[in-house]
């Protein structure tokens, strides 16, 4: 009853206030919860969160504050940042393509990703190449290549083709991957260990890189805030409002790509995070794109520091990676998201 | 009945068959052959002659009748099997982008094996049929049960077949990251689906069930084409639908999920077999399933054949192969199928 009262027309203004409020001062609250326990959690006990005042205070001498700014601090800002971006580029294709269960883990940017880095390892005439480089332009193929079977580029957008297609692209993708870890032997273990999303290892070089796309990642969405509410009116309302639906569809593809090639070349493909993330903050945030992209990357940011810490809470001796942990609450997710379709249109 | 199925299911003229069932048999034997002188030591034929047959000469017992001929002959079975398998699931469900992978059978299975090689380490060789066998039924029924049952909503089961599929998946993660012993290579090249070490006591665990179930498909072949008339018509001609499109779709299940049991995820068979099977002989079951099962053995042994002779010292897994060349065709269905009015057949 109440969420009809709130959306009833006299109590909406006072709704509307209420959780203009509630909803920044919660997500922020979870995001700098997750950031204190991804940050408190570890393989030494011995390091706290009491150790960061070394880093202000310019000490830095002792083990644990090494420990704290060498490889607890970089690796809590790469799973922030990786929430930003992953977040960011899930909400944007959601929008452009107009179909709640778009994300770049399901569309094949993942795995197309993925390649890129692989070729970059296997292919010598490429050693010199960038790897973020080369993962964005093989993450934005994939994206070409599913929105081309799935219809996107005719103005039509199904969402079983658009998964279909991505599950297809996904899959030539992977098994390019594998056949290219087959041929190089030592690249094997190190390969799966980070297919499945891995940040044990990170640096701060990388966690600045990942910080440098979040805000590139941040600046286009909020470019592209207006366009993207355009799109939710459709193609014609949307051409009629002066913005092209095809530019704002490949504007807002080649962002997602480039960002989500960037995260896959430090973390490997992450699924699902961007999937969640964005329906998470639509949620909370209503369909607004402008209140929603603050939204989605501080959503993104809590959920990924959470997911780091819990994947470092895992009892026993192998700590898990923070992808398999997205993965464990993401897939359910996915599968509750198609199962609450049932009889609405399929568009 | 058999002139009303035809003109309901396919077109190509039927007479064609026996000859392309013997073409396909003859592929069979020559992708079998090749499979017993290809690979990492080249074996010339007449050696291999005169292994086969335990004539005198030059003999290479160990590699011929040790390794390579079970290993082929099971990469034939279950490439049969497969390819029967999707033909099944693809006709019951009306779906031409049905596969066991798509409807989560393949990461059931997949999920289960693993379960049972962690748990249950010891004993893991002798149950992982029965394991595979569980995970893909119990993954199977999920679909079907979540999908809304029989209501064969295309759209919907896919999706929903997808999602279980994701959430397998994201099992088979936890577990394959969650282990670190040295067990771990060993599910890792299960997981691509290869021929890798497989003998003959792989062959003879699941031979008899995986011949029984494809004795039984082939027999219940032209209740298949009944089904295709649509719930109405069949139920006219007096068919029992719900029992036996129960037994069909179990069957088809068991099909895919035992040879995921013993050979891994060799994807995309399923869903090319049928698909070429058609072109060949057309859509009555009767002539598809046989030709379904002959085009899956030679793909799944033609695809093992050529991962161990390629690039001989390395061997390329079947899984990756296949999937190589199945997501391909998978995208070339997909903007095909829909283009034809009736997409869902």
């Amino acid at each position: 009853m109440r969420p009809l009262a709130l959306r009833g027309v006299p109590g909406r203004s006072g709704g509307a206030g209420w959780r203009r409020l509630a909803v920044p001062a919660l997500a922020l609250a979870t995001v700098a919860a997750g950031c204190a326990l991804s940050l408190a959690t570890g393989g030494r006990s011995d390091v706290g969160l009491s150790d960061l005042s070394g880093l202000f205070s310019g000490a830095g001498a002792t083990l644990a504050e090494q420990t704290m700014r060498d490889i607890r601090l970089p690796r809590t800002l790469c799973a922030m940042f990786l929430g930003i971006n992953l977040g960011l580029a899930g909400l944007i294709l959601q929008a452009v393509t107009r179909n709640a269960l778009a994300a770049p883990g399901l569309l094949g940017i993942n795995q197309g990703a993925a390649l890129g880095i692989v070729l970059g390892l296997v292919v010598p005439a490429l050693s010199g190449v960038p790897q973020s480089l080369l993962a964005a332009l093989c993450g934005l193929v994939s994206v070409a290549a599913t929105f081309a079977i799935s219809g996107a580029f005719s103005g039509r957008i199904e969402s079983l083709r658009l998964i279909l297609g991505g599950v297809a692209v996904g899959a030539l993708g992977f098994a390019a991957v594998r056949l290219g870890y087959t041929l190089e032997d030592d690249l094997a273990r190190q390969v799966v260990r980070w297919t499945v999303g891995d940040i044990g290892g990170v640096r701060m070089p990388e966690a600045l890189r990942l910080g440098a796309t979040a805000l590139f990642a941040t600046l286009a969405a909020v470019a592209l805030a207006q366009r993207l509410n355009l799109m939710a009116l459709g193609q014609a309302a949307s051409h009629g409002l002066g913005a092209d639906p095809m530019r704002t569809l490949i504007l807002g593809a080649g962002v997602a790509s480039v960002v989500t090639g960037v995260c896959v070349s430090v973390a490997g493909p992450i699924a699902f995070a961007g999937l969640i993330v964005p329906h998470l903050a639509k949620a909370l945030a209503g369909a607004d794109h402008r209140r929603l992209v603050p939204v989605t990357a501080a959503l993104g940011a809590g959920l990924m520091a959470w997911a780091d810490a819990g994947s470092k809470l895992w009892p026993g001796f192998a700590e898990i990676p923070v992808g398999v942990v997205v993965s464990a609450i993401g897939a359910p997710w996915f599968l509750v998201s198609v199962l609450a379709r049932k009889g609405r249109s399929h568009g | 009945m058999a002139e009303v199925s035809m003109a309901q299911a396919g077109s190509r003229a039927p007479r064609r068959t026996p000859v392309v069932l013997l073409a396909l048999g003859a592929c069979l034997v020559a992708v079998l052959a090749l499979g017993l002188c290809l690979g990492a030591v080249r074996v010339p034929p007449a050696t291999v002659l005169n292994t086969l047959l335990g004539l005198d000469g030059p003999r290479q017992d160990f590699i011929i009748l040790g390794s390579r001929l079970p290993r082929t002959l099971l990469a034939a079975l279950t490439g049969a099997s497969l390819g029967l398998s999707g033909a099944i699931i693809q006709s019951l469900l009306r779906n031409p982008l049905a596969s066991p992978k798509i409807v989560g059978i393949n990461s059931g299975a997949a999920f289960a094996v693993l379960l049972c090689a962690f748990l249950l380490p010891d004993a893991a060789a002798r149950l992982t049929p029965f394991a595979a066998a569980t995970g893909g039924v119990v993954a199977g029924s999920v679909v079907w049960l979540m999908a809304g049952r029989l209501a064969l909503d295309a759209t919907r089961l896919t999706l929903v077949g997808i999602a279980v599929g994701f959430v397998m998946e994201a099992g088979v993660e936890f577990l394959l990251v969650t282990q670190t012993g040295p067990e771990f290579s060993a599910p890792l090249v299960w997981l691509t689906g290869s021929l890798w070490g497989r003998g003959w006591t792989h062959l003879a665990s699941v031979a008899p069930a995986l011949g029984g179930l494809m004795a039984l498909a082939l027999l219940m072949s032209f209740r298949l084409d009944l089904q295709y008339l649509g719930p109405q018509r069949a139920a006219a001609l007096g068919v029992r639908l719900g029992l036996e499109r129960g037994l069909l779709l179990l069957i088809g299940v068991l099909l895919a999920a035992l040879s995921v049991g013993v050979v891994g995820v060799v994807g995309f068979i399923g869903l090319m077999a049928p698909h070429i099977a058609a072109r060949l002989v057309g859509g009555r079951h009767r002539a598809l399933l046989p030709t379904a099962a002959l085009v899956g053995a030679v793909l799944c042994a033609g695809a093992d054949v050529a991962g161990r002779s390629l690039v001989p010292p390395i061997e390329i897994s079947a899984g990756i192969l296949t999937a190589l060349f199945g997501a391909p065709f998978f995208i070339w269905l997909l903007l095909t199928e829909s283009r034809r009015p009736g997409a869902t057949r």
